[in-house]
């Protein structure tokens, strides 16, 4: 596990955005772009289901 | 929070959230299980058992964690809920990951409904691999989530990084958040 939490280098500007952050936002901006796409063509999550008695 | 309460609020928030990965483990089984199987009993029972799972112990299992326990000992701990990267990229995690289990209960109370029915057919597939793809989607994410939780990734968002400033105050302890 990591250690304490650090602390910013000054007090003037926020830290930078980690790598990993912008990684993981990247990956799921692919993600929503992908499902908005399924959606469009049709192809929604459980695609047609016939209605249940 | 009292020492004793957030230790007791870890523990409950340990066993859901492993409890959920273990869960979607078993979900992906006997998805594959329905998927592959060509015993058709074996099948049947497949798909009866994952609605079941899902009812209760999958949508249980998600919605806990992520409405009681997780805020709880973000909230009721110095690490906050939105002061650190990891600590929301868990809560996205875990957000879209409830909401995609939501939005195939309806395919899987259909696919329980005609495998009990002894409907199921070649024209279901898609939906059956569907339910393979999702729960492997599933487990990844819930696997994600479960290294950001023990790694702790650096990184204050400018929130964070404010009221650290503002409170002037110590920084939390390694294990005060999972």
């Amino acid at each position: 596990m990591s250690s304490q939490t650090p602390m910013p280098p000054d007090r003037t500007t926020p830290p930078r955005m980690p790598r990993w952050v912008k990684v993981f936002g990247i990956i799921l901006f692919l993600l929503a772009i992908v499902v908005i796409a399924m959606h469009l063509t049709g192809n929604n999550l459980g695609g047609h289901i016939p209605h249940m008695p | 929070m009292t020492s004793s309460i957030r230790k007791f609020v870890r523990t409950a928030h340990i066993t859901f959230t492993v409890g959920w990965l273990g869960a979607v483990v078993g979900f992906l089984a006997l998805a594959i299980t329905g998927l592959t199987s060509q015993d058709a009993p074996t099948v049947r029972a497949a798909y009866i058992a994952m609605e079941l799972i899902t009812r209760f112990v999958l949508v249980p299992l998600s919605f806990i964690p992520l409405l009681l326990t997780g805020p709880l000992l973000s909230l009721g701990t110095p690490w906050g809920l939105f002061r650190h990267y990891w600590i929301l990229a868990k809560l996205v995690i875990n957000l879209l990951s409830t909401l995609i289990l939501l939005l195939h209960l309806q395919p899987i109370g259909y696919l329980a409904y005609i495998a009990a029915d002894g409907t199921l057919s070649s024209t279901d597939i898609r939906l059956q691999v569907q339910m393979v793809v999702a729960a492997s989607a599933a487990l990844l994410a819930l696997l994600l989530a479960t290294g950001l939780a023990v790694y702790k990734p650096r990184g204050m968002t400018p929130y964070g990084w404010r009221k650290q400033y503002e409170e002037h105050s110590a920084p939390p302890s390694a294990d005060a958040s999972t």
